[in-house]
């Protein structure tokens, strides 16, 4: 485990330019160079066509609550200090099968409906004995 | 996703009637007990050579899987046993959805002249290991790349978390109730109380005490989620002509089904997100043995959550799809008054965690008519196994 878990390291490759990608606001997701499918997560080959290159592409950051879990016991100690909090996935609007993991905010849980519109908004994270901070695209209930 | 396109069946030859399981051994199922995995595993492996009535150096072919710690192989089985001949070791067995496949492989095996008695074991001290585990049993998703730099930092872990979301998404599409996850709770609790190695077995529990259970990971209670545990357990495989000479009633492996999902490793992205590979695994097993869905008497399956076990019985096919939820309600998976017995020694929820192996040789006690929470004539038994991406189905019968 590196020094900051649970927050990322935003210098791994693979996943670096989705964390970059937030800092500028932007929620970035990998594209298939031959068929143009999203691809999720940006590991290739495309899972689609079997192409090798993968390009990191800006979508819009709407979507719909595909599913999520209210939290009410921490099982790694970073946690405790920020229960309950409501974690899920996220259907993106461009391809629905590309489901980003995230913290749903601005919503009271018992608000929470399937398949309810998303959208994007970039916050820090921050984890109690953890240096630093990370901003991260999380999602709030459309209109929020 | 819809149609299934999300899946296949892996090809596997006609093994029906090929092996019979003629040994089986319980390591003891603890709590943190400051066992080694290869301790539990010779532990195991002893009661099984037992209970079939064989000397250890009669064991020529070894199944494991290379996970949680130091497994039985060659080399550890002749230190214990002081033995030195020849050995056929495959890593393709252990627990999980290897403990449903194990005897296909060695099946392939015994039939060839690789091995003549082979011998699979699992085993688990994660419950000595928790304290210097990142989030426990999830100390292995905490170590992926991806999880840790997409999943983990948004609280998207561990195990029970991801099920929690698949359990949420059931309710979502198909009404699943609390109720209904609780009733699956509830009976392998039951069975578990009835189970002299059950480490739940001296607290009870009722459907008004899992729905007064606080929440953990909504939809999810404690009680809808496996415990920690110290255990393993054993089989031994054979020929059928070789198991009529030995002391155990005849256990025929009957059908194995291998499915696979073709969304990756990743819960968050699997394409079927409420179902499992059972769609796939289960149909083949059935083909394979030549029997239908009614012809089943014991159902066990690997139940890491109340969810996982819901689905598997949908998409094995003993209901339709989205519709266990109602299919066991009430009593239907209990041993004595349900129309499919489940979990009768506990599971994984109220037995002991150790991945499914405990519930192969549960399914094995049935067929024998030795078990402690016995299903009446029990003549045809299947173990569910389950690791994400893959399941299986093994079906075994009396003969």
């Amino acid at each position: 485990m590196h020094a900051d878990f649970p927050l990322p390291d935003v210098t791994w490759e693979p996943t670096r330019e989705f964390w970059a990608g937030a800092v500028r606001g932007q929620l970035m997701i990998t594209r298939c160079d031959a068929c143009h499918r999203h691809v999720w997560y940006p590991e290739p080959p495309c899972r689609h066509c079997g192409a090798a290159h993968l390009t990191w592409t800006p979508v819009s950051g709407r979507g719909t609550l595909f599913s999520w879990s209210v939290l009410h016991y921490a099982w790694i100690p970073q946690f405790t200090e920020q229960l309950p909090f409501v974690t899920g996935l996220v259907a993106l609007q461009e391809d629905p099968a590309v489901r980003v993991v995230s913290y749903i905010v601005d919503c009271a849980p018992d608000a929470l409906r399937g398949d309810m519109p998303v959208q994007v908004v970039f916050r820090p994270l921050r984890y109690p004995g953890v240096a630093g901070e990370v901003i991260a695209p999380l999602f709030a209930p459309v209109g929020k | 996703m819809t149609g299934l396109d999300w899946g296949f069946a892996s090809d596997l030859g006609d093994v029906s009637g090929a092996v019979a399981i003629v040994g089986i051994g319980d390591a003891d199922y603890t709590k943190a007990s400051g066992r080694t995995t290869q301790q539990i595993a010779t532990q195991a492996t002893e009661r099984a050579l037992d209970d079939a009535g064989l000397q250890p150096a009669a064991i020529d072919g070894l199944m494991y899987v290379p996970f949680s710690g130091d497994q039985l192989d060659a080399a550890a089985y002749h230190a214990h046993f002081g033995t030195t001949h020849p050995m056929w070791e495959s890593t393709k067995g252990g627990g999980m959805v290897w403990a449903g496949s194990a005897p296909y492989d060695a099946a392939l095996a015994i039939r060839s002249g690789q091995a003549t008695y082979v011998l699979n074991t699992f085993s688990v001290a994660w419950a000595t290991q928790r304290p210097q585990m990142v989030g426990g049993p999830g100390q292995v998703h905490a170590e992926d790349l991806y999880k840790q730099n997409l999943e983990v930092p948004f609280g998207w872990f561990p195990q029970p978390v991801y099920f929690a979301t698949i359990a949420r998404r059931h309710m979502h599409e198909f009404g699943t109730t609390p109720e209904q996850l609780g009733a699956i709770a509830v009976a392998c609790r039951r069975h578990a109380t009835l189970h002299p190695t059950a480490i739940m077995r001296h607290k009870p529990l009722s459907l008004d005490d899992y729905l007064r259970s606080p929440l953990i990971a909504d939809p999810f209670r404690k009680e809808d989620c496996c415990l920690i545990s110290d255990g393993g357990a054993a089989y031994i495989m054979t020929s059928l002509e070789r198991a009529r000479d030995l002391r155990q009633p005849i256990i025929a492996v009957l059908g194995v089904g291998v499915g696979n999902s073709r969304s990756g490793v990743y819960w968050s992205q699997q394409g079927a997100f409420t179902s499992t590979p059972q769609v796939f695994a289960a149909p083949s097993a059935f083909a394979m043995a030549g029997i239908g869905r009614h012809d089943v008497d014991v159902l066990a399956c690997y139940d890491p959550f109340t969810i996982v076990s819901l689905m598997q019985i949908e998409d094995m096919g003993f209901c339709g799809k989205g519709d266990a939820g109602r299919f066991v309600e009430g009593d239907t998976l209990h041993y004595d008054s349900g129309k499919l017995p489940y979990n009768t020694h506990g599971g994984m929820l109220s037995h002991a965690y150790v991945l499914g192996i405990a519930h192969v040789v549960e399914i094995v006690r049935q067929l024998r008519h030795s078990a402690a929470a016995q299903v009446p004539d029990a003549q045809v038994g299947i173990y569910g196994g389950y690791t994400g991406p893959q399941a299986s189905t093994l079906i075994l019968g009396r003969r």
